[in-house]
């Protein structure tokens, strides 16, 4: 669904932070990505959920390649990328509820056709009481699981999370976890990003490894958490 | 204006920095209003004034038999009366006379029987109504003392003076309204400073370049008018009551100088100048920050 093809990044005139990617996400596939602080993880997340053009290399996005698309035709493919950023990045002037449904307003939704939506899946990620909160009044688990509501609503094809679990205690990392394993079992494809080497063994889906710029993967092991299984 | 209204309001309702864009806005269009305005009603003083004066002849019958002179001062009189574009001829009384020469003579009593030169005042109708040179040659036909006077030498020179100040004027308004543009659009920068990660944001969540900068239109259409509204108020106001003490105090300086109220419904215009010139800068700065973006 998802190619790169020795894709190489850099920023400006810097050397490349990223060195001949190669690699391919099948519809529906798990994958965490690891390596160490300043190895290119949010680089490479960038590259896929279509912030930066890449410097060198083939990227192709649902059968398209990326270097024929025009500037126009990108916010189409963007819509079917959910991002959960690293930072949360919500908005905080909206509620909980406004900041989920953002991104059907995006595409023109009308309050009345997605709030039964929007409020099932603030549901779903247990924040039901908390919908007409603003971020400011959140905790770090209450805001990642706004971030990651806000990522879902528009059932995405690929779904990018960066350290989502960064920010949280380890209780509330699982939980956040098992909310991945849940959205890829209805076929999301997802890559999770993560230092994190405990989670990764739990769920024990393959890994793409980043160190200095080049990736390697590696199969995924046995998961430690039956019910976690990917 | 909520996310859900017409347009997608994603941008929060208050905004430090931005908060103070329209009373930027407002301050430099009061005195952008206020200067226009009184270099507009300056400009047209001044203008008034030399068209004024290159309207007004006079004319000296230099005789020195009181009976002659009298004589032809009379024939002047009738030939000035009889062209046309001449306005007005009038003979200066003695008073006046002595008036406009003290300056030269010193305090002259009046009854000295000092021979008095006779001066007659022409008003024209227009600056340059009449031939000037032609009716001089026609005067001295008529009456062999009579030689006109059109004020040139000294003239040309206020004229030029006063055509000297217009310009001033002229570049001074030009660099206020330059300057004015100018914060309004340093302003608006410094407040979608501030908006740059919202902007990213949304982009990323995959919302179209239009879709983004509709917000900003909105929202800045309004910083703007609201701001040139406060400020051509403001302006008005100041000029209203400077006008009304003007009306109290009678002729004047002051008066001569300001605009008729009448004259300043234009200033109704500038709110709505501002408004776009505003809303432009900001949809140009958004669109120019989302090309950076891929
Ligand atoms: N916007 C940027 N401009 C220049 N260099 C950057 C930028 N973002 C990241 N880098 C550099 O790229 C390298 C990889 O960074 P990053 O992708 O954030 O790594 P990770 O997410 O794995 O910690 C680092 O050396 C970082 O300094
Ligand atoms: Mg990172």
């Amino acid at each position: 669904m998802i190619t790169f093809e020795n894709v190489g990044m850099r920023y400006g005139m810097g050397t490349e932070v990223l060195r001949d990617i190669s690699f391919s996400l099948d519809r529906g596939s798990f994958h965490f990505l690891t390596g160490p602080s300043g190895a290119g993880k949010t680089t490479l997340l960038k590259l896929l959920y279509l912030a930066h053009r890449p410097s060198r290399g083939l990227v192709n996005f649902f059968g398209r390649d990326l270097a024929t698309l025009e500037r126009g035709a990108l916010p189409r493919l963007r819509r079917r990328i959910g991002v959960v950023f690293q930072d949360f990045r919500l908005f905080d002037h909206l509620t909980a509820f406004e900041n989920v449904a953002l991104p059907l307003r995006i595409q023109g939704a009308k309050k009345a056709q997605v709030a039964d939506h929007v409020e099932e899946l603030l549901s779903w990620v247990g924040l039901e009481d908390r919908m007409h909160a603003r971020p400011a009044t959140l905790s770090g688990g209450e805001k990642q699981r706004v971030a990651i509501a806000r990522a879902v609503i528009n059932k995405p094809d690929l779904l990018v999370a960066d350290e989502p679990t960064g920010n949280v205690d380890p209780d509330m990392s699982r939980r956040l976890m098992h909310l991945f394993v849940e959205l890829n079992k209805i076929g999301t494809t997802t890559v999770v990003a993560t230092h994190d080497e405990d989670l990764v063994r739990m769920i024990g889906a393959p890994i793409m490894r980043l160190d200095k710029g080049e990736l390697n993967m590696i199969a995924g092991g046995t998961p430690l958490d039956p019910e976690a299984a990917a | 204006m909520s996310m859900w209204g017409r347009t997608l309001q994603f941008l929060p309702k208050q905004n430090q920095r931005e908060g103070l864009l329209p009373w930027v806005i407002g301050v430099m269009l009061f005195l952008c209003a206020l200067s226009l305005t009184s270099a507009l009603a300056l400009g047209r003083g001044l203008e008034r004034w030399s068209a004024g004066l290159t309207s007004n002849l006079s004319v000296q019958i230099v005789v020195d038999d009181p009976m002659v002179r009298k004589a032809q001062t009379e024939d002047a009189l009738r030939l000035l009366r009889a062209t046309p574009g001449v306005a007005e001829a009038s003979v200066m009384a003695d008073a006046d006379v002595i008036a406009l020469l003290s300056p030269w003579l010193g305090e002259i009593p009046t009854d000295t029987g000092l021979p008095l030169p006779t001066l007659i005042e022409v008003k024209l109708t227009a600056p340059d109504a009449v031939n000037i040179k032609g009716l001089g040659e026609r005067l001295m036909a008529t009456a062999s003392g009579a030689r006109l006077d059109d004020h040139q030498a000294w003239m040309t020179q206020i004229l030029n003076l006063a055509a000297v100040v217009r310009l001033l004027l002229a570049g001074i308004v030009v660099m206020v309204v330059l300057c004015t543009v100018a914060i309004v659009i340093f302003g608006c920068r410094a407040g979608l400073a501030t908006h740059r990660e919202s902007i990213e944001i949304m982009h990323l969540m995959g919302a179209e370049d239009r879709t983004i900068s509709q917000a900003f239109d909105e929202r800045y259409l309004a910083h703007g008018l609201k701001g040139g509204l406060f400020g051509v108020l403001m302006a008005g106001l100041t000029l209203y009551i400077l006008i009304r003490l003007a009306d109290d105090m009678g002729q004047g300086l002051i008066q001569a100088s300001l605009p008729a109220a009448s004259s300043l419904a234009w200033l109704a215009l500038l709110p709505v100048l501002s408004g776009v010139v505003t809303m432009l800068t900001a949809r140009i700065t958004v669109r120019r920050a989302l090309l950076d973006l891929m």
